[in-house]
């Protein structure tokens, strides 16, 4: 069980939604998950279904239509906007274009529950400033212009942002939209390391495969509301079916792996082959909708594979391919 | 080889820090040279020895007179009305997020307009003129400012709608016509002399203006300087957006109020003495973003608060003509100064997509 000193945040019955001629819309039934330092938390759910106005309601942007939200055991939803803002930082999809605006200027905004009236930077202040600007990776970037950083720097500056705003619980809305394969792990890395540093992390995304390898839980959103646990227990509870929406798509229980639910070709025996080539030759066959045989009682297709190539056979005539383009491309014309 | 040529700049020969104080140290110095040439030149030629010595209280009648009920009330008026128009600018491109914001194209001015538009025209129809002379600089005033803060409330309205900057910008020149329509209707049924009145008023001008009336103008811009100042953290703030200025724990709500009422108090005021004037509030902020290369509003407040006061003291030497009897009206001149910088930053916006 977990313990209740480690709980950083709880949701309690949570509705979401909005108010709509004075008549209250709830957007799905009421939510329940929780928190804990140092966790990253991914929050999954089709487009549409309520992660941004969940993710907003967490964060005191958005009031709730019933339920409660407890920060650190308080009432959260009784927080004023400076005690929140101490609490809980929030990254949003919205870019932020500003000219003239440095990397320091922006990672200073993130002081401002904490200066006084006009926002002066004390030295301690500016230290802090910098420092978060180097925990988020970008040491050197202080005089640069928000507006000539890429996509992964400015997402970067962001954090930085809220890393300044110094806050246990940080609320992140799709921070790996927009960004290519090598800036998603590059950011996803980076909320790890804050995560072992204590900060809890809760991020929704797109990216399932992120998500169910790299977060420590998973909150995921369907029509009936909010499931959650570790990636691997709601694997076991075949919980990600709700993604999909038609019967032809889905995992595969076994090994998580995607279905497209076409129809299969039929069986091959492999064999032969080291680890890895028989690793992306499995990869291949599976893809072109073949399942795999261990056992060479279907004498009539049978495909060896060594580092000179691929043979295959099936009864009588035998081929050998230099690539596995060409061997995929010959069995699905068969 | 070339590219150890390049690295020697002047940013690297002086520090951020020292560089922005040259700046405003020149800015100081620009300041204090355009306000006196503003009070050498005119269209009747004194010496500048004569003026400075009507301005120690030395001088016989006539240059006396020209100095100190003209010039002089003329010069303080252009730099209050440069101070207060730049400001709600720079105020309006923060809180709406839009780098075309600015009194005089978002219709703030015709809004402040109509308030002037019903004192002056409704006056003729029922207010005794007599009580216009006592109490009638606060009622033009407080109008003109309702009338600004009427139509920034229409524009936030739309502006949280709306997310095209151009979209907002069109609704803006709607309403400034609109304006003009009922403003015409207001014409149509007024007297003459009053007429008369208010179409001088919309020339704009920046002389004119009797003692109690510079006196007002004075306080209402100083009211909306101090605000300018208390709300430069949340103009800060609200630089990154509505969302995450709240999330760093900004009272949206009531720093809007404040902003809003600041603005509101300075474009109103000015339009209400001064008549609209163009393109000054839109222009400057930009012009002082760019020479100070910062989006920090704690620097950008002082900064357009000096640019401001000398475009419009220029404005003001530019529209007598020097060496001639002939005056433009200042209008003119600031539309002048002011288009160009606002089809740079049209063209700037285009090429990189930058907010403003």
């Amino acid at each position: 069980m977990i313990s209740v000193s480690d709980e950083i945040l709880s949701i309690n019955s949570l509705v979401i939604g909005y108010n709509f001629r004075k008549r209250s819309v709830p957007l799905l039934p009421p939510v329940t998950a929780s928190a804990d330092k140092g966790e990253l938390v991914a929050l999954l759910g089709r487009n549409g279904i309520g992660k941004s106005t969940l993710l907003r309601s967490v964060t005191g942007l958005q009031k709730p239509l019933e339920g409660s939200v407890r920060i650190n055991n308080e009432d959260a939803l009784l927080f004023s906007r400076v005690k929140f803002a101490r609490s809980v930082g929030y990254i949003s999809t919205e870019i932020v274009k500003v000219s003239h605006m440095r990397v320091y200027d922006l990672v200073a905004l993130g002081r401002f529950p904490y200066t006084d009236w006009i926002g002066r930077i004390d030295q301690k202040t500016d230290e802090l400033i910098k420092g978060s600007i180097v925990k988020a990776g970008l040491a050197d970037y202080n005089d640069r212009f928000i507006s000539e950083l890429s996509d992964g720097e400015r997402q970067r500056a962001m954090i930085a942002r809220v890393l300044a705003q110094d806050t246990d619980i940080m609320i992140m809305d799709e921070p790996l939209a927009f960004l290519d394969i090598s800036g998603k792990y590059s950011i996803i890395r980076l909320m790890k390391e804050l995560t072992a540093g204590g900060k809890t992390i809760i991020f929704s995304t797109h990216d399932f495969n992120i998500a169910v390898n790299h977060s420590d839980r998973i909150w995921l959103m369907n029509d009936h509301g909010l499931k959650e646990g570790a990636p691997e227990d709601l694997w076991l509870g075949n919980e990600f079916e709700c993604l999909f929406d038609s019967e032809h798509t889905g995992f595969n229980p076994e090994d998580g792996s995607f279905l497209f639910g076409l129809p299969t070709r039929g069986k091959i025996f492999l064999e032969g082959g080291d680890g890895r080539l028989r690793y992306w030759t499995v990869k291949a066959l599976k893809r072109a909708g073949f399942t795999i045989t261990k056992k060479n009682d279907l004498p009539c297709k049978k495909l060896h594979v060594d580092n000179s190539g691929w043979i295959f056979s099936t009864g009588d005539t035998t081929k050998s391919y230099k690539t596995l383009y060409e061997l995929v491309k010959q069995l699905k014309n068969q | 080889m070339q590219a150890g040529l390049k690295n020697i700049s002047i940013d690297s020969l002086f520090s951020p820090v020292t560089k922005r104080r040259s700046i405003f140290l020149v800015l100081v110095i620009l300041l204090l040279v355009f306000f006196f040439l503003d009070l050498f030149l005119g269209s009747v030629t004194i010496k500048p020895a004569d003026v400075l010595k009507a301005l120690a209280g030395k001088a016989d009648g006539t240059v006396d007179t020209i100095v100190m009920k003209f010039r002089l009330p003329k010069a303080i008026t252009a730099i209050l009305a440069g101070i207060a128009l730049s400001l709600s600018g720079l105020q309006m491109q923060t809180i709406f997020r839009n780098p075309m914001a600015g009194p005089y194209v978002l219709g703030v001015s015709s809004g402040a307009g109509l308030g002037v538009a019903l004192v002056i025209l409704g006056s003729s129809a029922g207010i005794a003129p007599g009580s216009m002379l006592t109490s009638g600089n606060w009622i033009l005033v407080t109008s003109a400012c309702i009338g600004a803060g009427a139509v920034m409330m229409l524009i936030m309205f739309i502006s949280a709608r709306v997310r095209s900057i151009m979209t907002v910008l069109i609704i803006g020149m709607m309403l400034g016509s609109g304006i003009s329509a009922i403003v015409s209707i207001l014409q149509y049924f007024s007297n003459e002399t009053m007429l008369k009145a208010y179409v001088v008023w919309t020339m704009g001008s920046l002389g004119n203006l009797s003692t109690g009336q510079l006196n007002v103008l004075s306080l209402s811009v100083g009211a909306g300087v101090v605000l300018s100042i208390i709300s430069v953290k949340m103009l800060n703030a609200l630089l990154i957006g509505e969302n995450y200025a709240s999330s760093s724990g900004l009272n949206v709500t009531s720093s809007r109020i404040v902003i809003f009422a600041c603005t509101s108090i300075l474009s109103g005021s000015v339009t209400a003495f001064c008549g609209p004037i163009a393109f000054i509030g839109i222009a400057v902020p930009h012009l002082v973003r760019n020479l100070l290369k910062t989006s920090d509003h704690r620097l950008l407040v002082p900064g357009t608060v000096f640019t401001g006061a000398i475009i419009m003291l220029v404005s003001d030497i530019l529209s007598q003509l020097p060496g001639s009897e002939n005056v433009l009206p200042v209008n003119s001149v600031t539309s002048l100064i002011g288009i160009p910088v606002v089809i740079w930053i049209i063209l700037r916006n285009n090429r990189n997509s930058e907010l403003f």
